[in-house]
């Protein structure tokens, strides 16, 4: 007992217990739900047996019955778009917004963190303002565009099926960008400012010193900013409730959404499970490239 | 007959903000010479060394790399190449690919410039590290990747910025002769900035002391060593730093007598100023202990530091005055000594304007 106790005040035991707390509270919270709506997504789940964990178990039959139905397909692309688009805008968009703030101008690192406020902003909020912003007959972005002469008849973003998803996905653009800037200003504030001044000597112009020397010592990075992307914008629900609802008919319906309307509004879990699987699946490949490109970090 | 002139600066000034960095340097570097800028911490010798390179711009003076002015030349036309302390290879190359960085982005032909990459890195024993990563080299072989990737562009000037200063003092000896070898062999130009006056004195053809954004002196190594223009060059120049005494000359202005224990009186080369205050300088390598009663100044041994092959000997109160013993003498500490010295090897300095008399 004595030996316990002193291994755990200034001994190996410390360490466990460090690394014990959170493994518990993970494993609790975290990866028990995992594995119970894994398990659902076998079984056959209604209404009377919700309280139950083990119930008849039925194969692949919820992913046969799911991979059926004909709006499966559309909602899956619709979730491939949305998850493409977001991230490369959001990535894109940061990345230029680092890399201008990263020159070090007056009041540049004040005005980056202004831009945190985006971040912090609820999904709800963020998105009921720009139901404003992308409002058909009072919208100031289709105000914006006709101005500019781009379009010539207002736009309805929310309710037009052809622009509803893009509706979300620019509003999750500026939601994201914030984030992706700050991690992208962090991986160019570790670019050792001597790299850049060995290139000028070396005859480099500033767009090559861009690809030479920016691009490729910015690749852990990027790997990171982009798993996590990938993670956070299969989680993007808010702005989907708070937007277009998946509508209309589907067009802006996408996998995290419909998994919500299934299992909460038509009440069928085992669908709702289903699809929460295969999109545990595809986070989980993310995650493997996010840990190894952290791991592989290039530096001096 | 006038050398050609690799580079010339005339009254460059350099300010950052209030601060002003450089004043008004005038230094004009002959084709092929080896020149060290070397001074204490801030002294502004790097900045000199960044503005010839382009990386700053000067405020003000005017500058020029073979008769051309580039006071707002870029960088990468300058045709220089620089050698960094950090070496600030490129961590994301191969070595290989590291030396013909400034070759591919001139469009040479790979096989080219691979070959010209090979060359060079046979010169400097490189050859076996092409495929490596700069994270798997030492020290040592980082070094000579970097003045690898300088060579293989055969630029105008080589600038080189305290670039033996993160090596192990063996190694920095060697590289120093590797260094000054390649200079000879390659007939460039280069610029050496060091904060290390035996490594300015050791590879230098013309020595520039900097302080405080001034030139203070410049010269050949042993010129400023035989000749030291103000006390500041004569403590900076010379390993241990040479002892500084007040004294005061005498009526005739023919002897010094030093303001220590026992009021010794030293004969000076040359008639100077009578009755004046002075800073008396002794380099520790010209003092020589000699029999009772027949040195000039008498005083005790207070710490001995023997290396073997030199020893130092502090005299006085406190070790106020350094000796360097090339021989071996039965010595201890508490021995009184007499200190004997040419009068030639004395340097005298105005305690106002530190100026040399």
């Amino acid at each position: 007992m004595k030996r316990i106790r002193s291994s755990i005040i200034d001994g190996v035991g410390f360490d466990l217990v460090l690394v014990g707390i959170p493994l518990v509270f993970l494993l609790l919270f975290s990866g028990l739900p995992l594995v119970y709506n894994v398990l659902m997504s076998f079984q056959e789940v209604d209404l009377f047996s919700l309280g139950e964990v083990f119930r008849p178990f039925v194969g692949l039959k919820n992913y046969r019955a799911l991979f059926a139905q004909p709006e499966f397909w559309p909602i899956m692309w619709n979730t491939v778009i949305f998850v493409f688009c977001s991230i490369g805008g959001q990535f894109i968009v940061g990345f230029g917004l680092a890399v201008f703030f990263n020159t070090g101008f007056r009041g540049s690192t004040f005005i980056r963190g202004l831009f945190l406020v985006s971040w912090v902003m609820p999904g709800l909020v963020v998105g009921a303002t720009w139901n404003w912003i992308l409002a058909g007959d009072f919208g100031v972005l289709n105000y914006l565009l006709s101005s500019i002469g781009v379009i010539s008849e207002n736009i309805f973003w929310r309710s037009d099926i052809n622009y509803s998803l893009w509706a979300v996905i620019i509003t999750n653009i500026w939601l994201g960008t914030a984030f992706n800037m700050i991690l992208l200003s962090v991986g160019l504030a570790g670019i050792p400012k001597d790299l850049y001044e060995a290139a000028s000597l070396d005859g480099a112009t500033a767009f090559q010193k861009f690809w030479t020397i920016t691009v490729p010592m910015m690749r852990s990075t990027t790997g990171a900013v982009i798993s996590l992307g990938l993670i956070f914008t299969l989680q993007q629900f808010d702005l989907f409730a708070a937007i277009t609802g998946g509508g209309p008919a589907n067009s802006s319906n996408v996998a995290q959404y419909w998994a919500w309307e299934l299992s909460f509004r038509q009440y069928d879990f085992a669908r709702g499970a289903t699809i929460s699987t295969i999109m545990i699946a595809v986070v989980m490949v993310a995650s493997v490239f996010y840990v190894r490109s952290t791991r592989h970090e290039v530096r001096g | 007959m006038t050398q050609e002139l690799q580079i010339e600066l005339n009254g460059v000034d350099k300010h950052y903000g209030a601060f002003h960095a450089l004043k008004d340097i005038q230094l004009a570097i002959p084709k092929g010479a080896f020149v060290a800028l070397v001074g204490p911490s801030g002294c502004g010798k790097s900045t000199l060394l960044r503005s010839i390179a382009g990386l700053e711009t000067i405020s003000g003076g005017e500058m020029k790399i073979t008769d051309e002015v580039v006071n707002n030349v870029p960088p990468r036309h300058r045709d220089v190449a620089m050698v960094f302390q950090s070496y600030a290879l490129y961590p994301h190359m191969t070595v290989i690919d590291n030396l013909t960085y400034s070759l591919r982005l001139k469009k040479t032909p790979k096989a080219e410039a691979r070959k010209i990459a090979e060359e060079v890195a046979a010169t400097i024993g490189l050859e076996n590290l092409l495929d490596r990563f700069p994270r798997e080299l030492s020290g040592g072989q980082r070094q000579r990747v970097a003045m690898g990737r300088a060579i293989v562009r055969r630029p105008k000037v080589f600038l080189f910025d305290e670039p033996l200063s993160n090596l192990d003092a063996s190694l920095r000896v060697h590289m120093r002769k590797e260094i000054r070898a390649l200079h000879d062999r390659l007939g460039a130009t280069s610029v050496y900035v060091t904060h290390d006056q035996i490594e300015a004195m050791t590879m230098a053809d013309h020595v520039v002391v900097m302080r405080a954004g001034v030139i203070e002196q410049q010269g050949a190594p042993l010129e400023l060593y035989d000749r030291p223009a103000s006390q500041f060059v004569a403590g900076f120049i010379g390993s241990p730093a040479m002892n500084f005494v007040d004294g005061v000359t005498n009526a005739d202005g023919t002897a010094v007598t030093l303001e220590i224990d026992g009021a010794p009186e030293l004969k000076l080369p040359r008639q100077v100023a009578c009755n004046q205050k002075v800073t008396v300088g002794l380099r520790p390598e010209h003092l020589s202990i000699s029999a009772a009663g027949q040195g000039t100044i008498t005083t005790k041994i207070s710490v001995i530091e023997s290396t073997g092959s030199t020893t130092y000997v502090g005299a006085g109160d406190t070790g106020k005055i350094t000796i360097v013993l090339s021989e071996r003498r039965d010595i201890s500490v508490g021995d009184t000594i007499d200190l004997s010295i040419n009068a030639k090897d004395i340097h005298l300095f105005d305690p106002h304007s530190q100026m040399a008399i």
